[in-house]
């Protein structure tokens, strides 16, 4: 048998035989569902956390709340991920009935707002106590400052950071096939205990995973020269 | 307008202000000078609410400083400009009376046109802060902190960032502005502008204001030893 003929073959059996695509189309379809909702909820939550530690910063008010979201950043950040989707599953949600999908967007979301809240702060404190000082002298309530002046400047700013953590959160995603959530990588393993190749499989998850990353950096590129063509 | 009994601001253990008193009358053109870390800013700040003092008293209005709900009764500008960097010209100049309800769209951007006319600048007003020279944004941060109708205005060097030739510009609109009547409050070190501008000087060493009277007084006739050697440099 030629080369040829053996690529075929293995392609056939990777793909076609049993349908199998569906396996890699369904498991695409739950890294990117994870990933998205996971961003989004990242980006919710870590304006709300940012805001609050800012709050505090400015005020001295929400003392609590900000200790609280300390603590959250530092464990967060101070753990695997592959833990905390574990502690998750097996120990928040055991007795929960939920869908396992849900658990994955959640650690995702949970994960990702902490490094989007340092994201945010970092970029909060770029910009500099002046426009916000000069905001609350014109009779601006903080959070008219924050909407109108200071999120939009950083988010600006941070846009090619957060760029990177949904690049980031998409290959991360891939943990999650060790709680049973067929991701695309779990697809490609259980394709591969069929067809008893790895190569194939894990080949075209690379590429998956490559095509998207790719999609991704492009978009951001866009969305600032966007920004920047606005600003000037 | 302003009366500050024994204020008092400490950052941290340093004391930076040391029991200022001050009264500040109704349409008053107050230069404030002295020497680099004397506290003229940090009293500055006192008085638009951006620091709280320590200990002390300041009033603005007959009313505790703390309690005012008017924030934009309190004018500021500052030596770094301070324009809000992701809006155009007109923006920034309409964003607060807008959304301080102060007065609907349509009579900020009247009102913000007629006084980018007067500043020779309505042709900048989609422009963003960082298109304009420096003296071309101390400007326009002026005209917005006159957009609220503030009863003073606090300006902390507002020529410092400046070069020579912009720093006309800026002072002229300052004298401009002060034909109104309105009160204002000036830390700077053009002593010429002082002199002719101020209706009181003070003068500012330590954290204690040492001296405090017309320009003549002070200029032609120092009485303190730092003054003197102040007004030498
Ligand atoms: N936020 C702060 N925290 C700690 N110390 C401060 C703070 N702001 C000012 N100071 C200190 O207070 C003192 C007075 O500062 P201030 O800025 O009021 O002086 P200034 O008279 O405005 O000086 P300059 O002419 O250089 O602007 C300085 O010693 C300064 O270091
Ligand atoms: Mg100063």
């Amino acid at each position: 048998m030629s080369f040829f003929n053996e690529i075929g073959d293995m392609f056939y059996k990777t793909f076609i035989y049993e349908n199998r695509y569906l396996y890699f189309l369904d498991g695409l379809k739950n890294t990117l569902i994870i990933a998205l909702l996971a961003v989004i909820i990242g980006i919710v939550l870590g304006m709300v956390i940012s805001l609050i530690k800012d709050y505090n910063k400015e005020t001295k008010h929400l003392k609590v709340l900000t200790k609280i979201c300390d603590f959250y950043v530092y464990i967060i950040r101070g753990t695997p991920v592959l833990l905390q989707l574990m502690i998750l599953y097996y120990v928040v949600f055991k007795s929960i009935d939920i869908p396992i999908l849900l658990v994955g967007i959640l650690t995702f979301g949970l994960n990702s707002a902490a490094y989007v809240s340092e994201i945010i702060r970092s970029g909060i404190l770029s910009i500099g106590d002046g426009q916000k000082e000069a905001a609350k002298t014109l009779g601006l309530s903080y959070f008219q400052t924050m909407r109108y002046i200071i999120f939009p400047q950083v988010l600006r700013s941070m846009l090619p950071a957060l760029g990177n953590e949904f690049i980031t959160l998409l290959k991360d995603t891939s943990v999650a096939g060790y709680i049973g959530i067929v991701e695309l990588l779990k697809a490609s393993d259980i394709v591969s205990s069929r067809t008893y190749d790895y190569f194939f499989p894990l080949i075209v998850s690379a590429l998956i995973y490559l095509f998207f990353t790719f999609l991704l950096v492009r978009l951001m590129r866009m969305l600032e020269r966007k920004l920047n063509h606005v600003r000037s | 307008m302003y009366e500050v009994k024994k204020l008092v601001k400490k950052f941290g253990k340093v004391e930076v202000l040391k029991k200022i008193d001050l009264v500040v009358e109704n349409g008053e053109k107050i230069v404030i000078i002295g020497p680099s870390g004397s506290g003229k800013s940090t009293l500055l700040r006192c008085l638009g609410r951006l620091e709280k003092a320590t200990s002390g008293k300041i009033n603005f209005c007959d009313k505790d400083i703390n309690k005012i709900s008017k924030t934009h009764e309190i004018g500021m500008v500052f030596q770094s400009f301070n324009l809000f960097e992701n809006l155009t010209v007109l923006e920034n100049i309409t964003l607060a009376p807008i959304k301080t309800k102060l007065m609907n769209k349509e009579t900020a951007i009247e009102k913000a046109k007629d006084y980018l006319k007067k500043i020779k600048l309505d042709d900048k007003e989609n422009a963003y802060p960082a298109d304009l020279s420096g003296g071309q944004k101390q400007r326009v941060a002026i005209i917005r902190a006159l957009m609220t109708d503030p009863k003073v205005i606090l300006f902390d060097e507002p020529t410092s960032a400046l070069d020579r030739e912009m720093i006309e510009e800026v002072l002229n609109l300052m004298e401009e502005v002060a034909k109104s009547g309105i009160t204002m409050i000036v830390v700077t070190h053009e002593l010429n502008f002082a002199y002719n501008f101020a209706t009181k000087i003070i003068f500012m060493d330590d954290g204690k204001i040492l001296e405090s009277g017309s320009p003549q007084e002070l200029f032609n006739n120092p009485q303190t030893e730092r003054l003197k050697e102040f007004l030498k440099n």
